[in-house]
């Protein structure tokens, strides 16, 4: 068989999505609807994080504009997980129900087919919601605007996704064994919360569970760190383009190992 | 006997919940790994602090306050809004609508058996590991008292809530967005994030009038409270009281006239 190329699979990428917004276009209300709730719960995130750090002004020794510029940094790079692979959460229903097997007999990278047949539109509010809060924190911590600095962001931004990408695929296809993956997949989804924070504030066993095994850290803090605190950045934060391309290889692999196990429901 | 056709309703949900016995290992394996994260967090913002008691919460009262609250979430939490949704888009809501019960007491009492297996799961490991954990600081009395009878409405008032904002759905056929909504707004303003302590003047004052204290912040408080005054204790008993028959006629009412105008497709 012909190897596909990026370019195919690029065109499919195309199609697939346009039918894919054409449907959710014909139920407006319930797409304007959602809008509006993911805009409310970033609203509230926000407010949380205000009267939070209206009580205690600085963390661990990072200031309150600096834990909002890593607040910021995770909302962008968690953008790419919502609105590419949302099909995830759908994933337990279609192994449940058998549905999942039809998936299985096009000629097209398994993965690349389910994730591609949903893009959800709400992760853009949060990406505007994201960046909006970069640019403020940025300007209030006064950092320089440089060119290279801005490379070095996009760069971070875009491997730090990866992790949270590997992180849901991982949990999704846990329901290839244990049929209801929705826990999982809602424990993985709380941690990200977490993941805003600077991992200093724990104890080193959960340094090293939180880089190594959940790598959460590497979502906003490790990276960030390149662009906060230039003259002490530690080797991880060098490496976490290289973790995040190695877990989201690792998270591809167990999932497709886990499709390759399913062997439908027989109806 | 009326009670005991609901009851045969508990014993049914109970046998449910036992055969997802991984679902509920993982669960409550990443409950405490949950529960360790919120205890870094918060010990390294107390750290930070200088003081050890803010806004009149101690680390300890804090740490209790919230792992309860997220304890009393996995409790409380039966996706009405969802089963509701769900039931309505694929016509089933005919045949509960059929049942020799009404709707709202069928569906109250289907989860009733999640509600013993999640207590005995979860929320009481939960609770005795606070009690060791925190040395004592859970003041064991009188009060555990008024909080089993302050919990017992905050679910009535929980369920109200949720019921409400399921026959929403019945006009938008949005679930996600509606739930989402719904699920921002009770976490934010009935102090589960944050204690409402910590809220500025004016904000406390508007969830003062609101009922989503009375589902969280109410019966934690009263947990808390070391020597209870009778007044304050019934007064928040009374309030909880209040909006407990409140929310249930207005739901009530709500769904009679929602009712009419059900569409479904199918079924």
């Amino acid at each position: 068989m012909k190897r596909k190329n990026l370019r195919f699979y690029f065109r499919i990428y195309r199609k697939i999505l346009a039918q894919d917004l054409k449907s959710k276009m014909s139920y407006r209300a319930d797409f304007i609807i959602s809008t509006i709730g993911m805009i409310c719960t970033n609203i509230a995130g926000f407010i949380s994080f205000w009267i939070l750090f209206r009580s205690f002004p600085e963390v661990n020794g990072w200031s309150y504009h600096e834990i909002l510029f890593l607040y910021g940094f995770s909302l962008v790079s968690l953008t790419p997980v919502q609105c590419f692979f949302d099909n995830n959460w759908s994933l337990r229903m279609y192994v449940y129900s058998g549905d999942f097997i039809k998936y299985c007999f096009r000629p097209i990278n398994l993965f690349f087919y389910y994730q591609s047949e949903v893009f959800d539109v709400k992760g853009l509010g949060q990406f505007a919601f994201g960046i909006g809060t970069i640019i403020y924190s940025w300007s209030k911590i006064g950092l320089p605007l440089t060119f290279l600095m801005v490379i070095k962001m996009i760069i971070f931004l875009i491997t730090a996704s990866l992790i949270m990408i590997a992180v849901m695929n991982a949990a999704a296809a846990t329901c290839f064994w244990i049929t209801n993956s929705f826990y999982v997949m809602d424990l993985a989804l709380k941690f990200k919360d977490y993941a805003r924070y600077p991992i200093t504030i724990f104890s080193p066993v959960f340094r090293f569970i939180f880089t190594f095994v959940m790598p959460i850290a590497f979502i906003a803090y490790y990276p960030s760190l390149v662009i906060l605190r230039p003259d002490e950045i530690p080797l991880l934060s060098w490496l976490s383009p290289l973790f995040g391309c190695l877990f989201f290889w690792l998270s591809y692999k167990f999932w497709m190992y886990g499709a390759m196990k399913y062997s439908g429901t027989g109806s | 006997m009326k009670l005991k056709k609901y009851l045969a309703l508990t014993r049914a949900g109970i046998l449910e919940s036992f055969q997802y016995r991984m679902a509920m290992l993982v669960m409550v394996a990443g409950n405490l790994l949950y529960l360790t994260v919120v205890y870094f967090f918060w010990k390294a913002v107390y750290a930070s602090a200088g003081t050890s008691v803010v806004n009149g919460m101690t680390f300890s009262d804090t740490l209790i306050y919230l792992v309860l609250a997220t304890a009393l979430f996995n409790f409380m939490e039966m996706y009405t809004v969802w089963e509701i949704g769900r039931n309505i888009q694929s016509g089933k809501i005919v045949l509960d609508l059929l049942k020799p019960m009404r709707f709202r007491s069928f569906l109250f009492w289907s989860y009733s058996g999640s509600f013993v297996t999640q207590f005995f799961f979860t929320f009481l490991p939960t609770f005795i590991i606070v009690c060791i954990v925190t040395n004592g600081a859970v003041p064991l009395g009188i009060n555990l008292l008024y909080f089993a009878v302050s919990v017992v409405m905050a679910v009535i008032i929980n369920y109200a809530i949720d019921f409400m904002t399921g026959t929403i759905c019945l006009y938008t056929e949005s679930i996600w967005g509606i739930n989402i909504m719904k699920q921002v707004i009770v976490l934010l303003l009935s102090g589960a994030n944050i204690p409402i302590a910590f809220f500025p003047d004016t904000m406390k004052t508007i969830v003062g009038y609101l009922p989503f204290k009375s589902i969280y912040n109410t019966p934690l408080t009263i947990l808390l409270e070391k020597n209870p005054d009778i007044t304050v204790v019934a007064e928040a008993l009374g309030i909880q009281l209040f909006w407990c028959i409140a929310l249930l006629i207005l739901s009530s009412l709500f769904w009679k006239v929602s009712l009419r105008k059900i569409t479904v497709n199918g079924g």
